[in-house]
């Protein structure tokens, strides 16, 4: 009997999963959006905030004006990054975890140019060149231990990930620290900065580095033979090995272009943000700038392309959420808007979890069974002792 | 079905527009940082003040949380760019380069700062406290209190190095050597108390509060002054543990609350004091200053004589308990635990002690006694070269 109704749930299960995946992929995600959307609206609606307003005042913030045009595009800027970093290592199929860690440190390495002076270009050029080879080296070490030694990435790129955190805090904290200003680093010079585009907005030309980026890896996915080979591993490693690819090479290429990636937006969010310019102590502008990017990347496809769409789709929802907490007579708190934002988010992102689901399973299965022998070999010496 | 939609829109229309007329009288905003409401201290201070003025004064109040300090910039300038509100208030020193870039942007719009005297502006109201004036009276009765139990410090846990909180420690060394100097004046004997202090660097991790407190009770400490915001948390919970694991319910050693009156947190056992700093007095006398006409630019310092700080008392900790039942962190059924727990451990500082800690009070309001401050490193440096405090 129960076996009967799993059978059947399953089946169930991979129905939904080809009705979702036989879509046309843009239709797919418009008709997810509007699903996430409707579930956002209806929670508004079950608080008591009406959901017409407040959608109005989102989309104004967000795409009414160059104003909202240029806040949504300057917070979407790092999200390409970070996404990238994800996107990258999934086309080679592996998930790497550590976009977050990775854009730590590239956010520390840049500020350490405020300690000398140079031509403008050059200044500017030096903060993306050290954050950039600071992503990539922390992004190594995982790489190196998964390729040398076995270790999941899942697990190595997370545990980076705090490690990264707690070694910025100690960097803010003792090392980098503005001698006047405790709470935060010295700021980068006025020289360094990325310039402003658009005055009186966020947006800075540290946009154009972050889709330079993303049509740079696009070119090398998709038209370079290195690119061909990450994206062959990925799709079918046995097949790729078969035919000649090393894998373990397609690993590293793949890795260290994350780490670029997450680098370079260290560097976008201290080097282009206005006001401050520095890592404030306890990192309250990079938090979760990494994580953002998974997502941003589910929403994308996992495509460079798609991923710029939606991280400007991404950064809109940020920069309206903004507006709808003192739009009108009864705003949305921000608790309730990032609920709603975390919706519409995840109803978007679903359809690539579906295409996906298959590695993801394969992941959890690797982890399970890691955990399962790691498990009994500590039973069993204690059984022995 | 179109007509319904066309009513519907009407419908939605019609609600906004009177919507629009209800906010015709005014309106005010109250930005917060990252740490966000709920820390029943700084942040939920701000708060209170801006929405009690709000009422008082007929305004529409609204409040705008950060999710990252990426949104610092972007929210004044969304709030400031409508022209409707008649006055930004924005709680805390992060805001303040934030603050700095809006008010330039924004000439025509008012702003108030809480906590920053650095960054003004023709359209700026700073409001900065004198925390070295409540800290003078709380470290006094710290520094009494260990004297008269035979302890050998006392200890405070603060966050992070910034010129706020040096106010803080050196009214606080201040007051341990004025405490210090009149008990030898009462007894006839100089007791042997030092200080312990440690800046744990963060305004939000509350083990780390824990871990320093531990580490100072086990040395022997008589208290524990929080200066860190949510970090008082950690603090009480080591605090109550020391009780637990020495088998006493009240006595020291105690717990110093901060910013809010804290009093009433831990169900009132251990919280002896706090040093208050009504953040909340000055986000209302900015709505106030704004609403009858007076606002003006510069820095205004509020301290004791403004009743902008102080050490709690009786009629605070009431307050302060409708406060913490509004945050939901009490209720109604544990005020009258709270207050008697509190009175029986405050019985425990013999009332000459209190009496003393009102000379210093009076002494401070009648300018007879100045508190020494700090703003910067070298400033510190000199403070704490004055009162070492059993440091060599």
């Amino acid at each position: 009997m129960s076996s009967e109704v799993t059978k059947s749930s399953s089946r169930l299960w991979r129905a939904t999963g080809r009705t979702l995946t036989g879509l046309n992929p843009a239709l797919e995600s418009v008709l997810a959006g509007v699903v996430g959307l409707l579930a956002g609206a209806l929670l508004m609606w079950i608080w008591g905030y009406d959901p017409w307003k407040a959608y109005m005042a989102m989309f104004r913030g967000a795409y009414g004006d160059s104003y909202g045009l240029a806040s949504s595009a300057a917070r979407g800027a790092p999200l390409i990054l970070t996404a990238l970093t994800f996107s990258i290592c999934v086309r080679a199929g592996m998930f790497n975890i550590g976009a977050e860690g990775q854009l730590y440190m590239g956010a520390i390495a840049a500020v350490t140019i405020g300690y000398f002076t140079l031509p403008s270009g050059l200044h500017i050029t030096a903060g993306i060149i050290f954050a950039m080879i600071a992503g990539a080296v922390w992004s190594l070490v995982p790489a190196i231990l998964k390729l040398t030694r076995g270790v999941h990435e899942v697990i190595s790129t997370i545990m980076f990930n705090w490690i990264a955190r707690f070694l910025a805090f100690y960097m803010v904290a003792f090392i980098l620290v503005d001698p006047m200003r405790g709470e935060k680093t010295i700021s980068i010079p006025m020289n360094a900065r990325f310039p402003i585009l658009v005055r009186g907005t966020d947006l800075s030309y540290s946009l154009f580095a972050a889709v330079l980026f993303a049509i740079v890896i696009y070119f090398i996915l998709w038209h370079t033979t290195m690119g061909y080979e990450v994206r062959a591993s990925g799709f079918n490693p046995k097949a790729a090995r078969y035919g000649g690819i090393k894998s373990k090479r397609t690993m590293l290429t793949s890795f260290i272009l994350g780490g670029l990636a997450a680098g370079l937006a260290g560097a976008t969010v201290v080097m282009g943000n206005p006001p401050t310019y520095a890592v404030i102590s306890g990192l309250p502008q990079l938090m979760n700038v990494g994580f953002d990017g998974m997502a941003v990347a589910m929403v994308g496809r996992n495509h460079p392309i798609g991923i710029i769409i939606a991280a400007l789709f991404f950064g809109g929802l940020t920069a309206g959420g903004r507006v709808m907490q003192f739009y009108g007579s009864n705003p949305v708190p921000l608790e309730m808007v990032r609920i709603v934002m975390g919706a519409i988010v995840l109803a978007m992102s679903i359809p690539e979890l579906f295409r996906i689901f298959p590695a993801i399973k394969k992941q959890g299965t690797e982890l399970f069974s890691l955990l399962r022998r790691l498990t009994s070999r500590v039973s069993h010496k204690e059984g022995s002792a | 079905m179109k007509r319904l939609l066309g009513v519907l829109v009407i419908l939605v229309l019609g609600i906004s527009l009177v919507g629009m007329i209800g906010l015709a009288e005014g309106k005010v905003a109250v930005v917060l940082d990252v740490g966000g409401r709920g820390d029943l201290s700084f942040n939920d201070m701000g708060f209170k003040g801006t929405d009690q003025a709000a009422r008082d004064f007929g305004y529409e109040m609204v409040e705008i949380q950060c999710a990252t300090a990426a949104d610092y910039l972007p929210n004044l300038r969304n709030v400031a760019r409508t022209g409707e509100f008649d006055l930004i208030i924005c709680v805390g020193f992060l805001l303040g380069d934030a603050l700095g870039t809006a008010a330039e942007e924004f000439p025509e719009q008012k702003f108030a700062i809480i906590d920053v005297g650095w960054i003004t502006g023709p359209n700026i109201m700073n409001i900065v406290y004198r925390e070295n004036e409540a800290s003078a009276l709380v470290g006094a009765l710290g520094a009494l209190a260990a004297a008269e139990y035979g302890y050998d410090y006392v200890g405070v846990v603060l966050g992070i190095e910034i010129p706020v909180l040096y106010h803080f420690e050196a009214g606080y060394r201040f007051g341990i050597d004025w405490g210090i100097k009149k008990y030898t004046e009462v007894k006839g004997t100089t007791p042997d108390v030092g200080l312990l202090y440690t800046y744990t660097g963060t305004f939000s991790d509350i083990t780390l509060g824990k871990a320093a407190s531990e580490a100072m009770l086990a040395q022997g400490a008589v208290a524990i002054y929080n200066v860190a915001g949510p970090l008082g948390i950690g603090d009480l919970e080591a605090v109550t543990e020391f009780h637990d694991n020495a088998g006493t319910t009240f006595g020291p050693p105690y717990f110093f609350g901060v910013d809010a009156n804290q009093d009433w947190m831990g169900n009132g056992l251990h919280a002896l004091a706090s040093g208050m700093k009504r953040v909340d007095t000055g986000c209302y006398n900015a709505v106030k200053a704004v609403a009858e006409g007076t606002f003006t630019a510069g820095v205004t310092s509020l301290g004791l004589a403004e009743g902008g700080v102080g050490i709690s008392k009786m009629r605070d900790l009431i307050e302060f308990v409708d406060f913490g039942i509004g945050a939901g962190a009490i209720t109604l059924l544990d005020v009258p635990s709270i207050v008697y727990n509190w009175v029986r451990n405050r019985l425990t500082v013999p009332g000459w002690i209190w009496d003393a800690v009102d000379e210093l009070e009076a002494g401070i309001l009648d300018g007879s006694i100045v508190v020494p401050t700090a703003d910067t490193g070298n400033e510190m440096a000199a403070v704490r070269a004055e009162y070492t405090l059993g440091a060599p």
